[in-house]
């Protein structure tokens, strides 16, 4: 995600809004959580939920803007944006796209296209291949980061 | 006990059994399909919006933990992304 902010933030502006933790330590935690060091139980204040905002901004340098929803879960039930996903809102304040339910239906490729379509796709070039790996060149688009930490 | 009542509750078991089989492959692992149920599927809701509706506000609180802002005040000059998630 990161990438498609960095190839279309002249164009359009970006919201990252944190919602209430996917896998938490005290619910359904995950063994790659473990894996990645990202155990956090679910916060039941908003300064909890602050903190783990600031941890994931400072760890992956993350940045695009941030806000975070209150403890009554105001935005995501708005939105019904548990556990993750996009919306990109018009200039007249209407939804203009709106993903799918992630993590099975999370998909950044849907927000770059809708970008694409408005103000033309951005052309990665394709990494050269490695002494270490000749014979395999990396994808030509970089990995797109979502909020989630690589699983 | 009837045999009609054996065999309901029988086959019911079973279709139990095997819906549970089935959302483990799903989910993974029978811990998975268990958490599932208990924590994701009651936070799990498609929502009513759709392309064209007027997009809902929302007060958000910034990173510095004091300043409050509305989604509506970051849309109107140009199209606004919105990226919805957790840390884990």
């Amino acid at each position: 995600m990161v990438q498609i902010y960095n190839d279309y933030k002249d164009h359009a502006d970006f919201l990252t809004v944190y919602v209430r933790e996917a896998h938490p330590t005290d619910e359904w935690e995950m063994k790659s959580n473990i894996k990645d060091d990202v155990c956090y139980a679910q916060p039941k204040t908003l300064a909890q939920r602050v903190a783990i905002a600031n941890d994931f901004i400072k760890r992956f340098h993350y940045p695009i803007n941030f806000g975070i929803d209150d403890m009554t879960n105001a935005a995501n039930d708005a939105y019904a944006a548990w556990p993750e996903r996009f919306y990109i809102i018009d200039e007249s304040g209407r939804i203009a796209y709106r993903g799918g339910m992630g993590p099975f239906n999370y998909n950044p490729d849907e927000v770059r296209a809708w970008l694409a379509a408005r103000y033309g796709a951005v052309a990665h070039p394709a990494a050269p291949p490695t002494p270490a790996n000749p014979a395999a060149a990396p994808p030509s688009t970089q990995p797109v980061a979502s909020l989630n930490p690589p699983k | 006990m009837s045999p009609f009542w054996k065999w309901t509750i029988a086959v019911f078991l079973l279709l139990l059994l095997a819906a549970f089989v089935i959302l483990s492959k799903l989910a993974g692992s029978p811990r998975d399909a268990y958490f599932m149920v208990r924590y994701a599927l009651p936070h799990m809701h498609r929502g009513t919006l759709k392309v064209g509706d007027a997009a809902p506000d929302a007060r958000l609180l910034a990173l510095d933990g004091s300043t409050h802002f509305h989604i509506r005040e970051r849309t109107g000059a140009r199209p606004l992304v919105v990226i919805f998630g957790s840390y884990t």
